[in-house]
């Protein structure tokens, strides 16, 4: 099953494990993740559905195309990180 | 290229010794010019460094002055410089370190037409600020003037590390990474807090990149690296362009 882990830096703000999802697009990996966190939805994703700009989402280490829809495509032993920029320095 | 002094030598020989290095790459890296965007605990390490390692022509540019909450990580500073802006006390720093190389202090926000005409002078960028807007805007100045931009950034201890050259026609820019400002903030560190050595690690990253491009070291591209301090890991992922990318796709690439 793809794999989806979300980086420390979203943890601090909403406690998030690492999960096991059934799904074949990185919308449908987050939907399923959604339905057991939902308030995890307004934080990643904008009113429309798109990935908010701060943040961004890796297949198998190649950050995704489609962050309007997030139609990529996610393979039964992908792995999924969802990651947010840091402005500090 | 100039000569090297046989003084110049000694001090760089431990350079010199690398043969990806060798006389040629430190000549590269006395004739070269970095642009160091903010002082604070990335651009310590980052000034340090660069000084050290003998770039040429350093600007160091912060409109911050140096407070108590600084000292923990920002280690270009010290005791004697509280109150002082930082961007000068970083300088007199480097120069203890290394007076063969020539620091100009810039002890204001570079902005706009500013921002755009030192950049442009400039062979590198390290953008070291701490906030989204600057470096949004560092990020366009530098794919306007075709100069590389070496960015980090760091709070409590997660830190990020990119490089992004887009005279190379593969590379993507900072905006085709994170599309806009952020609208969520990760939060300055005097919010969250951030671990000493963390900025110590991707600010001496940064320095790593730089002088690699300085001394014509191939440079990964289209690269975030991710350092979790408290795992104790390193991911690297892989960043395309973005084809619609306001701010790079309109670029004549690979023109150099
Ligand atoms: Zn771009």
């Amino acid at each position: 099953m793809p794999h989806i882990t979300f980086a420390a830096a979203i943890q601090r703000h909403i406690v998030c494990p690492e999960r096991e999802v059934v799904a074949p697009t990185v919308g449908a990996a987050l939907e399923a993740v959604f339905a057991l966190q939902p308030e995890l939805r307004g934080y990643l994703l904008d009113d429309q559905g798109q990935l908010r700009r701060h943040m961004a989402i890796f297949v198998d280490g190649h950050a995704i195309r489609d962050r309007q829809r997030l139609g990529d495509h996610v393979a039964p032993d992908s792995r999924i990180y969802v990651v947010q920029a840091l402005s500090g320095g | 290229m100039t000569e090297l002094s046989d003084q110049a030598l000694l001090r760089y020989s431990r350079h010199i010794l690398l043969p990806e290095l060798d006389i040629a790459g430190q000549q590269a890296l006395l004739g070269a010019r970095a642009l160091i965007v903010g002082a604070g605990g990335l651009g310590s390490p980052v000034a340090l460094y660069l000084a050290s390692a003998g770039v040429g022509q350093l600007t160091i540019a912060d409109d911050d002055v140096v407070e108590l909450t600084n000292l923990q990580r920002q280690i270009a500073h010290d005791k004697a410089s509280l109150g002082r802006n930082k961007a000068e006390s970083a300088a007199a720093r480097m120069l203890a370190m290394n007076p063969e190389v020539a620091v100009r202090v810039i002890g204001e926000r570079l902005a706009g037409q500013s921002l755009a005409d030192e950049v442009a002078r400039h062979d590198v960028v390290l953008d070291c600020s701490d906030n989204f807007a600057t470096r949004h805007a560092v990020n366009r100045a530098c794919v306007a003037a075709g100069v590389p931009l070496v960015s980090g950034a760091a709070v409590r201890f997660d830190g990020q590390l990119a490089v992004f050259d887009t005279r190379q026609p593969a590379s993507p820019c900072y905006h085709c990474l994170f599309p806009e400002e952020g609208e969520a903030n990760d939060g300055p560190c005097a919010t969250f807090g951030v671990l000493a050595p963390l900025v110590g690690v991707i600010g001496s990253l940064q320095a790593v990149e730089a002088i690699k491009l300085l001394a014509g070291i191939p440079v990964a591209l289209g690269r975030l690296t991710l350092y979790d301090a408290l795992e104790s890991s390193f991911r690297s992922m892989k960043v395309p362009r973005d084809p619609a990318c306001p701010v790079c796709s309109g670029r004549s690439s690979g023109s150099e």
